[in-house]
């Protein structure tokens, strides 16, 4: 420790704890939760900055192939080249990219970009990317020629897809965390000031606004003429197409992941882990059932498949419960938090999967992702990394 | 963590109600009312370390004497505390108490603001009082600034308000300054002219302390840099008025037998018969009570046989 009696060192050794301290602080370098998709029947799966296919299978990455069918391979290291990008560890995605065209993808990042990615070559075009107003946590959608960008601090942007260049922006009070539902014209979209607004999909023009009284973090759910969402005002509330509240039902917490409804019955989760059945009724909501699943947040949307409802927890397990119950009948350690969407894939042409499969991603590096029989039973059928 | 944590959020979400949703009027009040609740252990700890400055010249000259027998040293050092009432370790508790406070305080103003979605879930769960749920996510935006985003210095000179950013850098360092300057008085030159070791640590740390708090606030939130400057702005009031009290407390010159060392005798057994007059400023229970902590007066110098 003599250095440190220098006053050259002492500086030095000072600077150095100036920036451990700067990396040990969460907020500037938090990694993001990642998401995963399908693409060309194979998964694909954004985390931190890197985006990579898998085979749904066996969860083996994906390699990529010249016109002729052939696999690269590295020109120094003749090792086969796969199909993945890495954008730094500073880059963070939320979510998977999306299908653009043919031969391109489209991938916001939290870091205020949007990349195309060139489908085939999984190269970035513009490896600087199209610089956004704003944060972007949410999916974008993409219809009628424009694409339209949720900004977390607030707005959605409207871009022609073709020069990303401006056709509307929808101001907010504050940030649009979810992506907007788009039926016949109309978007409808939620947002952290506490609203649900409709919006006409081509001018930008607001139809109708709704104060739901809690901020809402995911997407509308669309069933029987009705919205659904989940609040930070413990509340899951029902909206109808034309901004009428219908019915409103009491959480023990907050509610960020999107419902889920089946048989008429909705099912969601709250971020102190109590998971809810809703049977909905021309009354508005009959509770079924409630549960203190775990202590844990719950923020990924619930699965329903086939008598199990699975929901994914921060406490680092996914649990199957009983649909009519809410009793647990099986859990699965994932070793890590659970907070991005889960994933569930059923047997089909062109899927090369053998089974319904369940995939969850976590926040664990070394654990990123799990894929499980869909009814929970029995060990996870692979991980990745290996 | 969570039992300071949450009290915390949840106070800073109400003060944001309260004050019409102003999230910079909420973080000034909210640090200057912990900057009140952990007042007396600032005090407590500014003032056992004035004393122990003051003790210093002492110090040195029991560590001349007894070089080399540590026991000897350690019992010495112990009756001049004794004697002076000193606690050498007031100035670290007090310390240790308020850093789980002052780190709950950053976390709490970092979660209240909650910029990424993980933050946000952090927050979850931790506001105390039912309805403050209404007020979520809180408004970030100050003079066209996110204060959840480290400033933009990329701006700079494209409008007034682009300035702000470095005004608000700028403060952070000079308050950081200014609250070192006030709460850590210069130590007293070596009699020999030998450079002071410790003085020369005390000197860099008043360099690199607001230089360091100057990236900090240049890397971290605009909303943090509001607080490093309001507790800095209240450290350095406090810091004045342990000063000013100590001030008061100087011009009773008195001169004590601080040790024992008159016909004392040392570990190898040869008497060293000198008396050790201190420059040091017993308290006058009369004139300041507030000194009353720091330095008492040796009531009868203790011997040694």
């Amino acid at each position: 420790m003599t250095f440190l009696r220098s006053r050259g060192g002492f500086i030095g050794a000072a600077m150095l704890l100036a920036l451990v301290l700067t990396a040990c602080t969460g907020g500037p370098t938090e990694p993001s939760w990642g998401d995963i998709s399908v693409l060309d029947n194979n998964l694909i799966l954004a985390f931190s900055g890197t985006i990579l296919q898998l085979n749904p299978d066996d969860g083996t990455p994906i390699n990529l192939y010249d016109t002729e069918g052939n696999v690269r391979t590295d020109p120094e290291t003749n090792a086969p080249r796969r199909w993945e990008i890495s954008l730094g560890a500073t880059m963070r995605f939320y979510h998977a990219p999306l299908v653009v065209s043919e031969e391109t993808l489209l991938v916001a990042s939290y870091d205020r970009k949007l990349f195309q990615i060139e489908r085939d070559a999984a190269r970035i075009e513009n490896t600087v990317g199209v610089d956004l107003p704003g944060h972007v946590v949410a999916d974008v959608l993409q219809a009628n020629g424009l694409l339209y960008v949720p900004l977390s601090e607030k707005d959605l942007l409207a871009l022609n897809e073709d020069d990303f260049s401006q056709r509307w922006r929808f101001t907010t009070t504050r940030g649009v965390w979810a992506a907007p539902l788009l039926l016949n014209g109309v978007l409808y979209l939620t947002s952290m000031d506490h609203f649900i607004y409709a919006i006409d999909a081509e001018s930008g023009e607001e139809i109708w606004r709704v104060d739901t009284g809690g901020a809402i973090p995911s997407a509308p759910l669309l069933y029987n003429n009705s919205l659904y969402v989940g609040t930070f005002g413990r509340e899951i509330v029902q909206v109808s197409l034309n901004g009428r509240i219908i019915a409103r039902y009491s959480t023990a917490d907050w509610v960020w992941g999107t419902p889920v409804i089946a048989n008429n019955i909705l099912y969601t989760g709250d971020l102190v882990g109590n998971v809810y059945a809703l049977e909905l009724t021309n009354a508005g909501f009959t509770e079924l059932w409630r549960h203190q699943v775990t202590t844990r947040a719950i923020r990924p949307t619930p699965v329903v498949y086939e008598d199990r409802l699975i929901v994914a927890s921060r406490d680092n397990f996914v649990y199957w419960l009983n649909r009519n119950t809410g009793d647990t009948i099986v859990r699965q350690d994932v070793r890590g938090e659970v907070m991005a969407e889960m994933l569930l894939l059923e047997p089909a042409e062109g899927l090369n999967i053998t089974q319904p499969m369940l995939f969850v991603n976590t926040m664990a590096r070394e654990n990123l992702l799990f894929a499980f029989p869909a009814d929970g039973n029995g060990e996870a059928l692979w991980k990745y990394p290996r | 963590m969570d039992f300071i944590l949450n009290p915390f959020v949840t106070l800073l979400t109400f003060l944001y109600r309260v004050f019409g949703n102003d999230m910079v009027l909420s973080i000034a009040v909210f640090t200057v009312l912990i900057r009140l609740l952990t007042y007396p252990l600032t005090i407590q700890q500014q003032r056992s370390t004035r004393a122990m400055q003051q003790l210093q010249p002492e110090l040195k000259k029991l560590q001349e004497k007894h070089k080399g027998d540590r026991e000897k040293l350690a019992a010495e050092q112990m009756t001049l505390y004794r004697q002076y009432g000193i606690n050498p370790l007031g100035g670290c508790l007090p310390l240790l108490i308020q850093l789980p406070i002052f780190l709950a305080l950053y976390q709490a103003i970092n979660m209240a603001l909650a910029a990424t979605p993980t933050q946000m879930l952090d927050t979850a769960g931790r506001l105390l009082i039912p309805g403050l749920d209404s007020v979520i996510p809180l408004n970030s935006r100050w003079l066209n600034m996110d204060l959840t985003q480290a400033p933009n210095l990329a701006t700079i000179g494209t409008s007034i308000e682009s300035f702000i950013p470095i005004i608000l850098i700028g403060l952070v360092v000079l308050t950081t300054y200014l609250q070192f300057r006030v709460t850590m008085p210069k130590a007293a030159p070596k009699t020999d002219g030998k450079p002071d070791q410790a003085q020369q640590m005390s000197q860099s740390m008043g360099t690199i302390m607001p230089i360091m708090y100057g990236f900090f606030a240049l890397s971290f939130s605009v909303g943090l840099a509001i607080y490093f400057i309001v507790s800095n702005t209240i450290g350095i009031v406090q810091g004045l008025i342990v000063a000013r009290g100590r001030a008061k407390f100087q011009p009773l010159p008195a001169v004590v037998t601080a040790t024992s060392t008159k016909g004392g005798s040392t570990s190898n057994g040869t008497s060293k018969g000198s008396s050790t007059p201190a420059r040091l400023t017993p308290s006058n229970k009369s004139n300041n009570s507030s000194a009353r902590n720091n330095v008492k007066p040796a009531a009868k110098p203790s011997k040694t046989k």
